[in-house]
């Protein structure tokens, strides 16, 4: 909504309205981008956009204070904090780094913000704040917890007991500690308002019975995925209490050997009257008679999750997916192969995002018939028209595949490529992957997200600084010479947001040729590059809005002021604009400059 | 030929460098060689998630399609770039495993503990992806976790 900055001044006169006609007319205006927007309008649109905004999103829990906050948007009811960089996700920032919670819970109860949502990624959460989140804000109603840390079925438990109308609660990914207790007993029998529950990455035994119960009393519920201690019969009994309102399944459950026949047969009968099913994930620990039961409606299904069936072999996955004519998201292992990529091709022609896997980290299988390579990337490219996000873990590529995909695919927003081992080029060529990426951001006019790989020279950094206008984040790894690449896209990607470099030969010149670069931006992460500690310190010194951070490689202590040697490589570097300074709560193993 | 028969169960001695960090070309272990040794081993390439990360080690072996009860894992002989297959379920403990391996490479092979610089040393890739000496754990205890045999000069170690 650009136009909100060049309106001409006679546009005063909508100030002629009454305050509530400005703010009705802003209700239809959802994205924060556009508010944002909309407040730089005029002082008088800012105070109203300020007291009617009702959903918050804090990228970065670092950039701005819990206080601000609250000062500024006095009447929010959802917030969305996210915590550690992207590459906590892959074991490079220490778990105590912070992201912590517990401040931002204190500073809402204590402002007396009437909380309503919560959503959460990459922070750390205790058990303390789930019970004051639980106690203190009466119309909560759904939490998110997104590759979260910190917190145990206790904290569970409080937000079971305590949230009287909760709709939503949501695990994904997170790490908690599993004490087995019955937090699931503690959802007073007055609880019936659940819509949402996923406790999929729970680790432990859960009270079936609990389970059952509550099921049974949440008459809207539509999201049920349960982890892997809920059983096939249980499964099917928690099926058929809510078959026909249910739209988002998880199925999680030990497969027996040979599943006895009644239970299994329940199962069938639960799925049958599934109607309203439209997205299946789990199958952890599941054989592939368990997701053969899933058949008769699998033509209803728009999501399929399977990146966890590892315990299924790729000729069912094919068999499967092969079913599913209307599918609009499929995530899945490698171990579909190139063949099953061209089954997904031909059937689902609705395909919109697709992620591939890897399944086989130690390369231990006969990889000649399954794993993917850019022959399925190329088949589903060619028979997918509405692909716009693909994330693509591969174990070889080429140019000419890339061109072609890029030719087929336009429309690509998100393109993440990973070829698992690093500096691999193209294998039937041998050259660099320079060509392909350039065909991709030259042909995708509107890719906003990009991740890199293979043997890349500074060649692809010119081609995305050149063509890339509308990328806003951008992953690479193991990849350039010199630090023209890094310069060439800090100086061409116009909208780049989030910079994330890891094991790449960029340094001092490039991270400070232009400073003024990082107050557009959220954050740049560089790990194993060439920045020393001097280079990092001038930044500090010449940026002072921003935080930098150095991670140090020995967790244990902070650096020693006697040891500090300018010309020392820095191991992690993690900056970002902030406007409340420095913060108080880093560990040891974080030196702030 | 040496026996082994102490089944320590004490952990992976870190000081020790591990096989991987000489023998990573030789392997088609993804392990790419990072700026630290204990990096390599904080396992932050491919980057997937830990909870993807620990579904994928929990897997039980789907190499065998057909009968329930077979092990077959590669076995390299350092130097030699043609592997062999081996079912492992064939053995009844370490002492037939490396009698038939010493037949296979007409070589003779040991279990760590007893080495010298005259023997092979037999090595084994585990579930975590590091390469340990074979020998240290109980037989049944070994045969749920390793994934692939090496068979390494005896300086290496």
């Amino acid at each position: 909504m650009n136009r909100a900055t060049k309106l001409r001044p006679s546009t005063s006169e909508m100030n002629y309205f009454p305050d509530e006609v400005i703010e009705h007319i802003f209700d239809f205006v959802a994205s924060h981008r556009d508010r944002n927007s909309i407040s730089l309008v005029n002082k008088s649109w800012h105070k109203i956009e300020r007291y009617s905004r009702r959903q918050v999103f804090i990228g970065n829990c670092y950039a701005i204070s819990p206080e601000r906050l609250i000062r500024r948007f006095p009447c929010l009811r959802s917030l969305t904090l996210k915590g550690k960089p992207h590459f906590a996700d892959f074991n490079l920032v220490p778990h105590e780094w912070g992201g912590f919670l517990h401040p931002w819970i204190d500073a809402l109860a204590k402002g007396r913000v009437k909380l309503e949502e919560l959503r959460l990624k990459r922070m750390v959460v205790s058990d303390e704040s789930l019970e004051l989140l639980s106690r203190s804000f009466v119309g909560f109603k759904s939490l998110v917890l997104v590759s979260c840390d910190g917190f145990t079925t206790d904290g569970l438990a409080s937000i079971a007991a305590n949230c009287r109308n909760l709709r939503e609660l949501d695990l994904q990914e997170n790490e908690i500690d599993d004490h087995r207790g019955q937090w699931l007993n503690c959802f007073p029998d007055t609880c019936t308002t659940l819509v949402s529950l996923n406790f999929a990455c729970l680790k432990g035994e859960i009270n079936l019975s609990a389970l059952e119960r509550l099921v049974a009393r949440s008459p809207n519920l539509k999201s049920l995925k349960v982890n892997r201690a809920v059983p096939l019969d249980a499964l099917a009994r928690l099926m058929s209490c809510c078959a026909s309102q249910l739209v988002d399944l998880g199925v999680g459950c030990y497969e027996n050997n040979e599943p006895e026949p009644e239970s299994f047969a329940k199962l069938l009968f639960a799925i049958a009257k599934c109607t309203s099913l439209r997205s299946l994930s789990g199958f952890s620990e599941v054989g592939q008679l368990c997701l053969t039961a899933f058949i008769p409606i699998s033509a209803n299904l728009t999501s399929l999750n399977l990146s966890y069936a590892a315990e299924i072999q790729g000729n069912h996955l094919i068999k499967f997916v092969h079913f599913c004519k209307r599918l609009q998201r499929l995530w899945i292992l490698d171990s579909i192969g190139d063949k099953g990529l061209e089954v997904v091709a031909s059937s689902c022609k609705e395909l919109q995002e697709l992620r591939v896997f890897p399944s086989d980290l130690h390369d231990e299988e006969d990889n000649n018939n399954t794993a993917v390579t850019e022959v399925g990337l190329v088949a589903i490219s060619a028979g997918c028209p509405k692909l716009h996000s693909i994330l693509y873990f591969c174990k070889q590529m080429t140019n000419a595949a890339l061109i072609t995909v890029a030719k087929n695919c336009p429309n690509f927003i998100r393109f993440r490529l990973c070829i698992l081992e690093p500096n691999k080029p193209d294998h039937i060529t041998s050259q660099s992957l320079d060509e392909g990426f350039g065909a991709i951001v030259q042909a995708c006019k509107g890719l906003r997200r990009l991740s890199v790989s293979g043997l890349l020279t500074d060649k692809v950094f010119l081609y995305i600084g050149m063509y890339a206008e509308q990328l806003e984040m951008l992953s690479i790894a193991f990849a350039g010479d010199t630090d023209k690449g890094m310069l060439d896209v800090l100086n061409g990607c116009k909208k780049l947001r989030k910079l994330e470099i890891r094991d790449s030969p960029f340094g001092n010149a490039a991270l400070l040729a232009d400073v003024g670069k990082y107050e557009t931006m959220r954050s740049l992460w560089m790990s194993s590059c060439e920045v020393t500690l001097g280079g990092c310190k001038r930044l500090a010194r010449n940026a002072p809005w921003l935080n930098v951070e150095i991670i140090n490689e020995n967790e244990s202590g902070r650096m020693e002021r006697n040891e500090e040697d300018e010309r020392e490589k820095v191991d992690r570097l993690y900056l970002y604009r902030t406007v409340v300074g420095t913060r108080k709560d880093a560990p040891p193993c974080v030196t702030i400059l | 030929m040496e026996i082994c028969n102490s089944y320590s169960s004490s952990s992976v001695d870190s000081t020790n460098p591990s096989p991987s960090e000489y023998s990573v070309n030789l392997s088609l272990s993804l392990t790419f060689p990072s700026t630290s040794p204990q990096r390599a081993r904080k396992q932050d390439w491919p980057p997937i998630k830990p909870r993807l990360r620990d579904t994928l080690k929990g897997r039980r072996r789907l190499l065998q399609r057909d009968y329930d009860t077979c092990l077959f894992v590669k076995v390299y002989m350092e130097g030699v770039p043609i592997g062999r297959k081996l079912d492992l379920s064939t053995f009844s403990g370490y002492e037939s495993l490396l009698e038939n391996l010493s037949h296979m490479f007409n070589t003779s092979i040991i279990c760590g503990n007893h080495r010298d610089r005259k023997h092979h040393v037999l090595t084994y890739q585990d579930t975590d992806g590091d390469w340990m000496m074979v020998g240290d754990i109980p037989w049944e205890m070994f045969l749920e976790t390793v994934r692939r045999l090496k068979i390494t000069k005896p300086e290496r170690c």
